[in-house]
């Protein structure tokens, strides 16, 4: 009995892959939809496009600044470029055109920025992208997306090609765990989406976080009867204010998760919200407490800085000021 | 005193003592074995002596057909023992290397005796299949004595020290992982491990959804699987088997998975 296999013939599985899936069924009705990569087809799973719209694919090389400089000049052509590179080039290397040539223009790109957070953690602080939600946020005309799994993946995609002007989506390397099982639930940019209902406590997250939260939120409630409420809250920017809001007046206490530093991110969004307000709210923000990660498995990783199911159970526990007692009957069931 | 030596007959003699003879109880109560003990109270123990002189054991405690596994040799006389000579012995006979039987005490209880005997073969056939068996209730038995060999023995290694097993949980956070038939909610089976920790469980784990779950379509795509007929790429690729979680983490359960495997097998 057992098993062994690698991880390269799961990249069905991969978000990255259904984004590309998604865009090359998107791009079969609308002849304007062109795909730029910076010599990272493979990674960032674009290959399907590739290989249906040749002429309408484009492999810059190993040059992210090119890349965004060459999607402007194009949306300026009026074409419809989607970048896609990983997240950390797209929001670091590349800022000064993102900045430059693409939101001070307010033109019509869609950024990808794939292996986003410590997504790809075993490629050490060099390719996490831990600020990119931070910055790619405070730029103007910018819409950014956090979609938590593949077929919101598939869903931001196609309501990036909805809007006029800058969308910046970022998505993880892959295998994220499923929150959303079938595509027909509503999905609006800017909307904040309720995935469990809850007056004690309200957990907003983005992205991987966003399974992570549910997980947590189902402990909660088995080990203590808590009614936590989830949103996944997938559009930073906008962001839903009025859900910030409700949660704010209706549960009091607010933890925010994401994989990405507690600055500037999602939290940071909601902190601003939450202060604009003028209501006192119990809230934490969980996420990577102003530091590089360590090199490991993303799971590894979310676990190391307390974005897994584990951390946020235990930070709800802190922000409740609640004293849960550790199961101590390690007996098999035999 | 003789300092037992934890190598692979260690290890094997905890996979069969705490994992696989457990399953004597799961495979008495699906099959009509059940209607041999209904009436029957007693005690039944397996046993050998160690490398240090230690006596070293799990009994079964039976009241009227309900059975109880307790991990231990039991502190009062039994109705019935099953004693091998050493480990070794111990070992070769569960691998069915050895035809030499153990010595038998409560030979004379014939009425727990003998049923017991019909429930070593029945679990013996079982385990030792290669194939898939042909009816299907006999399939959904194997799976499940399957999942909770895989369960029990992970953790019970993690126990005894394993050392490979022992790392793994020694550095990991609370995390479950589990093995599920789609569409057979009671043939499940989980392994939560935290921090050194660990803890074998039957049935799904409901408070959450597990860290990784290992899920099989149906019966025959499970036993190509645990019995190794099948390609598990082509079962992934065509969603038979349906890995839930990280592939990096399907592939380190799948080691512990093989590591029970081989020390359970000949």
């Amino acid at each position: 009995m057992g098993i062994t296999y690698t991880s390269i013939e799961t990249t069905k599985l991969s978000t990255a892959e259904v984004y590309g899936r998604r865009l090359t069924e998107l791009a079969a009705q609308d002849e304007r939809i062109v795909v730029l990569t910076a010599d990272l087809a493979k990674s960032t799973k674009i290959g399907s496009f590739m290989e249906k719209f040749p002429e309408r694919f484009y492999n810059v090389g190993i040059a992210e600044q090119n890349m965004i400089g060459i999607a402007a000049g194009m949306a300026k052509c009026g074409l419809i470029p989607f970048t896609s590179t990983f997240a950390v080039f797209n929001s670091c290397r590349a800022l000064d055109q993102v900045h430059s040539d693409v939101c001070y223009q307010n033109i019509n790109v869609k950024m990808i920025g794939s292996h986003a957070g410590t997504s790809f953690g075993q490629a050490g602080s060099t390719h996490h992208a831990i600020e990119d939600i931070a910055i790619m946020r405070s730029l103007p005309n910018l819409t950014v997306i956090v979609p938590a799994d593949g077929t919101e993946t598939a869903n931001a995609v196609a309501a990036a090609l909805e809007v006029q002007g800058p969308v910046y989506i970022r998505i993880n390397r892959g295998f994220d765990q499923v929150v959303y099982p079938r595509p027909d639930y509503d999905f609006t940019l800017g909307k904040a989406i309720e995935l469990r209902a809850g007056s004690e406590l309200t957990l907003i997250a983005c992205g991987s976080a966003v399974f992570q939260a549910l997980q947590a939120a189902s402990e909660l409630k088995a080990a203590e009867g808590l009614q936590v409420r989830v949103l996944d809250m997938h559009t930073i920017k906008p962001l839903d204010k009025e859900a910030v809001l409700r949660a704010l007046k209706e549960t009091r206490r607010i933890l925010t998760i994401e994989d990405h530093s507690i600055i500037g991110g999602l939290g940071g969004a909601v902190a601003e919200v939450i202060a604009e307000s003028g209501c006192a709210c119990a809230f934490k923000r969980l996420g990577l407490a102003d530091c590089f990660s360590p090199i490991g498995y993303h799971e590894d990783l979310m676990s190391h800085h307390g974005i897994d199911s584990n951390g946020i159970v235990q930070a709800a526990r802190e922000l409740l000021q609640l004293e849960f007692e550790e199961s101590e009957d390690w007996g098999d069931e035999l | 005193m003789t300092v037992v030596e934890r190598n692979n007959e260690y290890y094997s003699s905890v996979i069969f003592l705490n994992a696989a003879l457990p399953l004597l109880k799961v495979i008495v109560a699906e099959t009509k074995l059940a209607q041999s003990f209904a009436t029957k109270s007693g005690k039944i123990q397996f046993a050998f002596t160690d490398e240090a002189g230690v006596k070293q054991g799990c009994h079964f405690s039976i009241e009227e057909g309900e059975w109880q596994v307790l991990s231990a040799v039991c502190p009062e006389p039994v109705d019935v023992e099953l004693y091998f000579a050493d480990r070794q012995h111990f070992n070769r006979f569960f691998k069915g290397q050895s035809k030499k039987l153990p010595q038998i005490k409560g030979w004379w209880q014939l009425g727990l005796l003998l049923p017991l005997f019909r429930a070593l073969l029945k679990m013996q056939a079982l385990l030792s299949a290669k194939v898939a068996p042909p009816d299907e209730a006999t399939q959904l038995l194997l799976i499940k004595a399957l999942f909770y060999l895989l369960s029990a023995g992970i953790s019970q290694l993690n126990k005894a020290g394993h050392p490979v097993v022992r790392k793994w949980t020694q550095s990991s956070p609370d995390r479950v992982f589990a093995w599920s038939l789609t569409g057979h909610p009671d043939i499940a089976a989980y392994v939560r491990i935290k921090a050194g920790n660990s803890k074998a469980v039957r049935g799904s784990y409901e408070r959450s959804q597990p860290f990784f779950t290992m899920r099989f379509a149906d019966p025959e795509s499970a036993l190509g699987i645990l019995l190794q007929t099948a390609d598990l790429l082509q079962l992934t690729a065509t969603q038979k088997l349906i890995m839930e979680g990280a592939p990096e983490f399907g592939a380190k359960i799948g080691d512990m998975m093989m590591l029970v495997g081989e020390l359970a097998q000949p």
